[in-house]
């Protein structure tokens, strides 16, 4: 199997399976995004919570990287440029998931 | 390494179609939706600070500006999850036919407005 296609399969496990996270993720986020801080702490510290949303951010970042790696091809002629890009999109997709389920594990 | 591999062709050449609409619509709002996803990361983080610090947060979101970016979010993420399930099914084979994708697209672009204002219901409890 060539790595387009093991790209494109990716893309698409990712994309399904990001739907019912989205639909679960701002459902719950609209209920608390301006209640008190014991409220919003109280969801993030939940463990069933904190394991739908560590999935959730990492799926999307996931999907995030290899659909916006596609824009990158589309658009970007030059190849150093898009190389750098690309680098920074799948650190930032690495490290920023990482950082927030460090911190979440905390609360 | 030089890339020889042609680039998409200049957007503003071709006549606007329902499907292109939902196309571009489709990968501005995934870029939108990974933006607010890391600012929500970072309010999480933040969360750690303690409710002194998330004073600030709470203000800023429950005031008019913060309360348009938490709808203009559900809608981008609304407008995500449909245009994503018309992929999926086109994908499978489906949905091709001109005539088909024009009814598909128009329920992309009318329904993410309707079930952003479900999502904002049912997350406001208003059922």
């Amino acid at each position: 199997m060539i790595n387009a296609t093991k790209k494109w399969i990716f893309l698409k496990i990712s994309g399904a399976l990001l739907v019912p996270l989205m639909i679960w993720f701002i459902l719950n986020f609209i209920n608390i995004y301006n209640q008190d801080y014991s409220i919003v702490e109280n969801f993030f510290s939940n463990s069933s919570s904190k394991f739908l949303f560590s999935i959730f951010i990492i799926n999307a970042y996931f999907f995030s990287a290899l659909s916006i790696s596609e824009v990158f091809e589309d658009y970007i002629k030059n190849y150093k440029i898009k190389n750098v890009a690309n680098r920074i999109l799948y650190a930032s997709a690495v490290v920023i998931p990482l950082i927030t389920i460090i911190l979440m594990t905390r609360l | 390494m030089e890339n020889k591999a042609p680039l998409s062709p200049h957007i503003q050449i071709y006549k606007w179609h329902i499907s292109s609409l939902v196309s571009i619509t489709h990968r501005i709002t995934g870029i939108i939706n990974i933006i607010g996803i890391t600012l929500i990361c970072l309010l999480v983080s933040l969360l750690i600070l303690g409710e002194n610090n998330y004073e600030m947060i709470n203000l800023f979101l429950s005031s008019m500006i913060g309360k348009f970016i938490i709808l203009s979010l559900t809608w981008s993420f609304s407008f995500q999850i449909l245009s994503e399930i018309r992929h999926l099914i086109m994908d499978l084979g489906y949905g091709f036919d001109l005539k088909v994708t024009k009814i598909t697209g128009l329920i992309v672009i009318i329904g993410s407005i309707v079930l952003t204002v479900v999502f904002y219901l049912i997350g406001k409890n208003f059922f």
